[in-house]
């Protein structure tokens, strides 16, 4: 099983300080997370609550104040453990002046790729993310969703093993959202381990395996998103065929078993209100782990 | 030309005699010195921040893991990084230094005076002047400001989450901007080159009213004149008896002339850009009595790179010279020697008058000496003369240049002296040499760009290097200042080293306070005592400054060009060889910084 670790922080603090060495922001608070290989990850959290923190960490580009991170069992200042590696930043961090080809290409050098490997992969990539009209163009011509796509285009460059994505969806349309999320899927099907992390929780519940909740840099929730999402201690039944005595005497019907039972489960809460819901209690009693479960959620809203 | 330090052959210089440090021991001195350093600053911060113990185990960690990182430096990463570094300095518009280029050189054009006694000497000085100063602001802007732009633009997060080790990223940037350097300079070495013969080509007609036959004897005549006043300047003329001739090197160059029947056809200037090879040889002196002195009579100026001679005394300027054979005289018209005099007048006669001085030729070995051969000075120019094979001894006996006067090692002294009472000639020991047969000029001009372009690699070097961890205007004001600093290495290695009065920088703090003599001694006491222990560190620290200062000037070999001198091999190589250590050296340091820094603060 602990081959099977792709990421694992422990204990994962960040504490910005400003040129003096004065604290300035506790942006991430004794992390504790593993990602397994071959999962979706999805890193949740309102704005400034240390999302892109937690991926810099891990990524080797900040150092942390406390604790440690590790990627693939190295260090995450390992430059090793970049061959593995992609990522893909919250806005375009690319240069401005190089085409898409050329900067595909460029990357590809950084990983010493071979020229055939590296014209085909690039080719690929291109045609990948629908930037085959304009691959001749600089990038500073490119509107947002573009720079998004190249930015994905390079992040997988390397047919890597782990991809980080910071809000993948952010600045794609619709149709750029799905296929970006039908992407994450395949990646997934390849057998990929992804971190990505967002506030579009529709995005994030229909792709993620398991998500963290963060609020002000601590971890507030850490689960399955489907059984995040499910409300234990209520059922909820479909049935058909009943009368209208059946019907009004649904409770007796139910307790004899008389019926034809077509479905009994749990109903589920949308992402959103679990979200809200524990960033709400994270601020009414803050430093403690979420107890909010579903069940109070419906509860509260019942 | 003022040569102030020998110029070693190439293998002494790197590997030392038994009387100096070789240059590469001392690189070698250096960077253990620097690293030991590196290493104790780097625990101290570690331990600072994690502890004792994990502070060492940071520090390990981190030393050992750049000597894997030496190991698995990729060709193709260094490329690509270094062809993106050329994209963008391509995209910075460094394409328009070269139009700056240009309109300095129509300047010149028009301002520089070709009436100057030696025209060529103040053209190609000005031409390489400004191109050294362009080139070395054109390379310190894209260094200081290159990884800098990229820690701005984040662009940076997107290279180090890739397998690249912070020494590709700094070896790529060094790589990519010294090609665009280099492409530059190129362009700029070829029109320069164009540009000052251009500008220094004229004719001459010859004054054909004026021309005089002369005659030794019967059958061998000439004719001698002059030619007509061009380009601020007239020569004069020495025809054969075919009347074909030259217009003589009064101005630093000649003409030929052809005579077609009825007109002298005079060429382009020649030899306006000369690379004369000079072997220099050893220089001391003889004092009034004729006692042999290591420096000669100091007339007063700060500056003791010359040493005097008197006149009407036994003081003389003797030069001794090895490796001297028949080979040095390739024409069998005996051996040429070059020299420069300063002369140093105590009254002033008339001025613009010659003073008259003597060469003597010696044998080291048997003593034999040749007649004192007399010689006009004029302050400042250069004396050209050939020494003839056959010359007459002072005891009046026929003797031979190479048998006579050469010893069996090879070795032999020419002696200077002047002859006017209470006029002073003043030498230093590049100002005497044998003339060897001349290099090409083309090929002198290119090795002076190749020292410019030295200058550019450091420079950039540096840039790149300190980039690494401040942002792009400290960057460059950092590395002037280290520019500066170079140029006053050898202040700096005085104050460290050399005979100081009034102590080291804090001893002199205090007697600056309290308003002390400088040669009074300090009352010995804990006071002084603490006083000269932190002198002692900063002068230890200071004397390690100076040696990793690259010295600029030194580097510069405009004057050889400018004067007309070839400029020397063995120099060239120690300069590359130099360029090479510093590129290591600040790779390396430029490779911690980028490591140790937090990216994405
Ligand atoms: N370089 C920095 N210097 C100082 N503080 C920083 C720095 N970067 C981030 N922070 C602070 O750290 C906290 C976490 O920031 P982070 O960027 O990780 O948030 P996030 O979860 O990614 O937010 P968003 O959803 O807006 O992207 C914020 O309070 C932010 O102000
Ligand atoms: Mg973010």
């Amino acid at each position: 099983m602990s081959e099977e670790i792709v990421i694992q922080t422990r204990a994962l603090s960040k504490v910005y300080r400003d040129f003096w060495g004065r604290q300035k922001v506790r942006a991430l608070k004794a992390l504790d997370l593993e990602v397994h290989r071959g999962e979706v990850f999805g890193l949740l959290g309102p704005n400034g609550s240390g999302k892109t923190t937690t991926i810099k960490l891990i990524l080797g580009l900040l150092f942390p104040t406390e604790g440690e991170a590790l990627v693939f069992g190295k260090s995450a200042t390992d430059v090793g453990k970049n061959e593995r590696l992609g990522y893909l930043p919250e806005e375009s961090y690319l240069y401005r002046f190089l085409n898409a080809e050329e900067t595909l290409d460029f990357y590809a050098r950084l990983f010493d790729m071979s020229p055939d490997v590296r014209k085909e992969r690039v080719d690929a990539l291109i045609k990948q993310v629908g930037l085959d009209k304009a691959r001749k163009r600089p990038l500073q011509e490119y509107s947002k969703g573009m720079s998004r796509r190249i930015g994905l285009a390079q992040a997988l460059i390397n047919d890597p093993d782990l991809i980080l994505l910071d809000e993948p969806t952010s600045g794609l349309d619709p149709i750029g959202t799905r296929e970006m999320k039908d992407m994450i899927l395949r990646l997934k099907d390849e057998g990929k381990t992804v971190v990505m992390c967002s506030h579009l929780l529709a995005d994030v519940q229909d792709v993620c395996d398991r998500i963290a909740i963060l609020h002000q840099g601590e971890l507030k929730e850490l689960d399955r998103v489907d059984k995040l999402l499910t409300v234990a201690d209520v059922t909820q039944i479909r049935a058909r065929g009943l009368s209208k005595e059946c019907q009004n005497e649904i409770r007796d019907v139910i307790s004899r078993h008389s019926g034809e039972l077509m479905e009994m489960d749990n109903p589920t809460t949308t992402l959103e209100e679990l979200f809200l819901s524990i960033v709400r209690d994270s601020e009414a009693r803050p430093g403690r782990r979420a107890k909010v479960g579903a069940s109070e959620t419906v509860a509260d809203e019942g | 030309m003022v040569l102030e330090r020998d110029i070693l052959p190439y293998f002494q210089w790197l590997l030392g005699s038994e009387d100096s440090v070789g240059a590469l021991l001392q690189f070698v001195l250096v960077m253990l010195g620097f690293g030991l350093l590196a290493l104790i600053v780097g625990y101290l911060v570690a331990a600072a921040r994690h502890g004792l113990l994990r502070g060492g185990d940071v520090v390990f960690q981190t030393v050992t893991s750049a000597f894997r990182d030496l190991f698995q430096i990729s060709p193709r990463r260094v490329w690509a990084l270094s062809v993106l570094a050329v994209k963008e300095a391509w995209r910075r518009r460094v394409v328009v230094v070269l139009l700056v280029f240009f309109v300095i050189l129509l300047f010149a054009g028009w301002f520089l005076k070709t009436d100057a006694q030696n025209p060529g000497r103040l053209y190609i000085s000005f031409v390489l002047t400004a191109t050294t100063y362009l080139v070395l602001g054109i390379a310190l802007l894209l260094s200081a400001f290159s990884l800098p732009g990229d820690f701005k633009a984040k662009t940076i997060y997107t290279v180090v989450t890739k397998p690249v080790r912070a020494g590709e990223i700094i070896l790529g940037r060094i790589i990519g901007f010294t090609i665009i350097g280099t492409a530059m300079l190129v362009v700029m070495a070829v029109c320069s080159y164009i540009f000052v013969d251009r500008s220094l080509d004229h004719t001459h007609r010859v004054e054909e009213t004026g021309l005089k036959r002369t005659a030794a004897s019967d059958d061998e005549y000439g004719y001698l004149g002059r030619t007509s006043l061009d380009a601020y300047h007239r020569h004069d003329v020495e025809l054969n008896a075919d009347q074909q001739g030259e217009a003589l090197s009064n101005h630093s160059h000649t003409h030929s002339i052809e005579y077609d029947g009825s007109t002298h056809r005079v060429s382009g200037a020649e030899g306006v850009m000369q690379a004369r090879v000079p072997q220099w040889g050893k220089l001391r002196y003889l004092d009034r009595q004729g006692v042999e002195q290591a420096r000669g009579i100091n007339v007063g100026n700060e500056w003791s790179y010359r040493g005097f001679i008197a006149g009407n005394t036994q003081s003389a300027a003797i030069w001794t010279f090895g490796n001297v054979d028949e080979s040095n005289d390739p024409d069998g018209e005996g051996l040429p020697i070059g020299l420069t005099v300063r002369v140093f007048r105590t009254h002033k006669g008339i001025i613009g008058k010659r003073i008259p001085g003597g060469i003597q030729i010696r044998n080291p070995e048997t003593g034999v000496q040749s007649q004192l051969e007399l010689f006009d000075a004029l302050d400042d120019k250069v004396y050209e003369y050939t020494i003839p094979r056959k010359l007459t001894s002072t005891g009046d006996a026929e003797i031979d240049l190479f048998e006579d006067l050469v010893s069996s090692k090879g070795q032999v002294e020419i002696s200077v002296h002047c002859l006017a009472g209470g006029q002073y000639f003043g030498f230093a020991q590049a100002d005497c040499y044998l003339r060897l047969p001349d290099a090409s000029p083309v090929l002198n001009f290119a090795k002076v760009y190749l020292s410019i372009w030295v200058q550019m690699v450091i420079v950039t070097s540096i840039g790149v290097a300190i980039s690494a961890l401040v942002s792009g205007p400290v960057a460059m004001l950092f590395t002037v200042s280290f520019i500066l600093l170079g140029f006053f290495k050898d202040t700096f290695v005085d104050i460290a080293h050399g005979p100081e009065y009034g102590g080291g920088p804090v001893e002199s703090l205090y007697r600056l306070v309290t308003q002390m003599n400088m040669m009074s001694k300090i009352e010995s006491g804990v006071v002084a005592a603490i006083i000269q222990a932190i002198d002692s560190v900063l002068e230890a620290f200071m004397w390690s400054v100076a040696q990793v200062l690259p010295d600029f000037s030194a580097f510069s070999t405009v004057a050889f060009a400018a004067s007309g001198f070839d400029v020397p091999g063995d120099k060239v190589l120690q300069d590359l060889t130099t360029c090479l250590a510093y590129v290591v050296g600040l790779a390396v340091l430029g490779y911690f910084l980028l490591r140790t820094r937090e990216v994405a603060r």
